[in-house]
């Protein structure tokens, strides 16, 4: 008995030592990775909502019935709207993908980011070039978009990239969450 | 979160993200205890059955525990240690129990502490913010998912032991080279979801 | 006390990825690219380089009976250390390699390197040890790398090497080109070394 408690206290001040090398390990790294997941959204908002020179958050309550909407922003420049940046999180291949939507007030998408994703290298990673990015840029919001495989996409349709359909479905359907948002609350 | 898109879960997490010939996790067992289907047969109904306790576990620690107190930092840690004493918990009531299925898991639930895809997926049901039922399934269906592959594997590899093969390609190579084609066919099932 | 020979031979005679085919899951899975390889490599490498050190130090310590779990949390500090700096100062390589950072832990190569090394060793020695084995590591991965993003991309390190002519053959950084290009770099040696041989 003696032996087991003297096995477990040793294994307990080992614990005990790491955790403490964790929680100040945590406590350098936790500013920086704080200030690198708020950059890469501001980043994120600027480059897709170009207009706005400040972004406001608006409260979660406004917008909980959407399911994949994380985050909403109103893009302000001198002091009137201009538009919102909408982050969803849409199922894509291989988890689950972000993408934030800019939307300017007259309706039409500004842009649109991707954040973190884990779509298969070369395949669905490619959402993340401009090439398809701006497939969305201009896109009015008054209908909802679809994507085909081939052939020249219409005004409301995204050509989907080659191999990576479930991918391309997938921001797409982000986006069209965040224009159903934009058409049905924020739009008032 | 309904039934149909439950099943969409469990599908995904059998055949098209398959843990080991998509993800890469499980590689160790996949490779080293397929030589046989009767022995991958074993070590896949203990994965199986670690995988879902300590899914539903780490479930509980990550919610009530570590989110709780805010000490996201010690997942990992906290993880490994209730994988390994899981582990060994498991293994002194299985001998207990049952003698003969001690007997047939036995020598393989020590391995199953340092397979990766046991800490990979109750990693995973966390970042993907799984809920109790979404975590069970993908558990249940990435362990599945493991022993298809693991017994398909060692089916082929049992095939491979009376065949001529080139000398540089005895041994590992050939194997791998196995693995690389069924990853073509799981390839397949892309579509599937 | 000769520090070189622990030194070379994690890094040829006995390669954890090419000779003892150890840690295959990251060696197959991060490998889509050569920055990706040489990143999971370092990574660990500098786990290795901790946990040899840090056990070596503690080998008196710690009784017989229970060395595995202390080993294990002593790896699982190192592996939660060095993912929360790569979260903190390189974000864009910790996305890359995402889940496989915590699974360093359950990478056999470094509880391996733990029991047959550092605990009989002196701390030196280990560490000389686990540094060998981890640039082992990370020249294998970054040439399992290299090959696949030269084939699969056409690219190495990011810059296009063959051209914009070049159709890339995507199987290559497709879970199967990652299987393939480990048998085939595994024959190759296996030829070499019965030629060596004769």
């Amino acid at each position: 008995m003696r032996e087991v408690i003297r096995l477990g206290i040793i294994l307990l001040i080992i614990s005990a030592v790491a955790a403490a090398v964790l929680a100040y390990t945590n406590e350098i790294t936790k500013e920086p990775i704080e200030q690198q997941v708020l950059q890469a959204n501001i980043e994120a908002r600027k480059s897709i909502l170009e207009d706005a020179s400040e972004f406001e958050e608006i409260s979660h309550d406004q917008f909980e019935n959407y399911t994949g909407v994380s985050e909403v922003y109103r893009g302000i420049k001198n002091g009137e709207t201009v538009g919102f940046t909408i982050k969803t999180n849409p199922e894509g291949y291989g988890g689950p993908i972000e993408v934030t939507v800019g939307i300017r007030i007259d309706g039409t998408i500004s842009g649109i980011s991707i954040g973190n994703h884990s779509e298969t290298p070369g395949l669905g990673a490619k959402i993340s070039e401009e090439s398809f990015k701006n497939q969305y840029v201009g896109k009015n919001t008054a209908q909802e978009l679809s994507v085909i495989k081939s052939g020249t996409p219409k005004d409301n349709e995204i050509q989907a990239i080659s191999g990576a359909t479930i991918t391309s479905d997938a921001v797409t359907a982000g986006v069209n969450t965040a224009v159903k948002l934009f058409n049905e609350k924020l739009n008032k | 979160m309904s039934i149909g898109s439950l099943l969409i879960l469990l599908v995904s997490s059998i055949l098209v993200n398959n843990f080991v010939l998509s993800r890469f996790l499980g590689i160790c067992p996949f490779l080293g205890v397929s030589k046989q289907v009767e022995t991958a047969m074993g070590m896949g109904m203990a994965v199986t059955f670690v995988m879902t306790l300590a899914s539903i576990i780490t479930y509980f620690i990550q919610i009530f525990i570590l989110d709780a107190l805010g000490l996201a930092y010690l997942q990992t840690i906290a993880f490994i240690l209730v994988i390994a004493a899981l582990v060994q918990f498991i293994e002194m009531v299985i001998q207990k129990m049952s003698p003969t299925l001690y007997q047939a898991l036995g020598i393989y639930l020590p391995l199953i502490t340092t397979n990766c895809a046991v800490l990979g997926v109750t990693l995973l049901n966390i970042q993907y913010n799984y809920n109790l039922i979404e975590t069970i399934v993908n558990a249940v269906g990435a362990a599945i998912g493991f022993s298809l592959a693991i017994v398909l594997f060692a089916g082929i590899r049992e095939k491979l032991e009376i065949s001529d093969i080139p000398k540089p390609f005895q041994g590992f190579p050939i194997a791998l080279i196995t693995a690389s084609l069924m990853s073509i066919a799981f390839l397949g099932f892309t579509g599937l979801v | 006390m000769n520090l070189g020979k622990p030194f070379i031979r994690g890094i040829i005679h006995e390669n954890p990825t090419f000779v003892q085919l150890l840690g295959m899951c990251p060696t197959l899975a991060v490998t889509t690219s050569a920055i990706n390889g040489i990143g999971m490599g370092l990574a660990t490498t500098a786990v290795l380089f901790g946990s040899n050190v840090a056990i070596s130090i503690l080998k008196k310590a710690i009784p017989n009976k229970i060395r595995i779990p202390a080993y294990v949390v002593v790896i699982a500090t190192f592996v939660t250390v060095v993912g929360l700096m790569m979260k903190a100062f390189v974000p864009a390589l910790d996305q890359a390699l995402g889940l496989f950072i915590p699974l360093i832990v359950v990478n056999c190569i470094i509880l391996a390197r733990a029991e047959a090394f550092a605990a009989k060793n002196s701390v030196l020695e280990s560490a000389a040890d686990g540094i060998g084995m981890g640039l082992g590591f990370t020249i294998a991965l970054t040439i399992l790398g290299s090959i696949r993003e030269l084939l699969g991309a056409g690219s190495i390190f990011g810059k296009l090497v063959f051209g914009e002519a070049y159709q890339p053959a995507l199987i290559m950084i497709l879970p199967p080109g990652a299987f393939l290009t480990l048998a085939l770099l595994l024959a190759l040696l296996n030829q070499i070394r019965t030629k060596k041989a004769n």
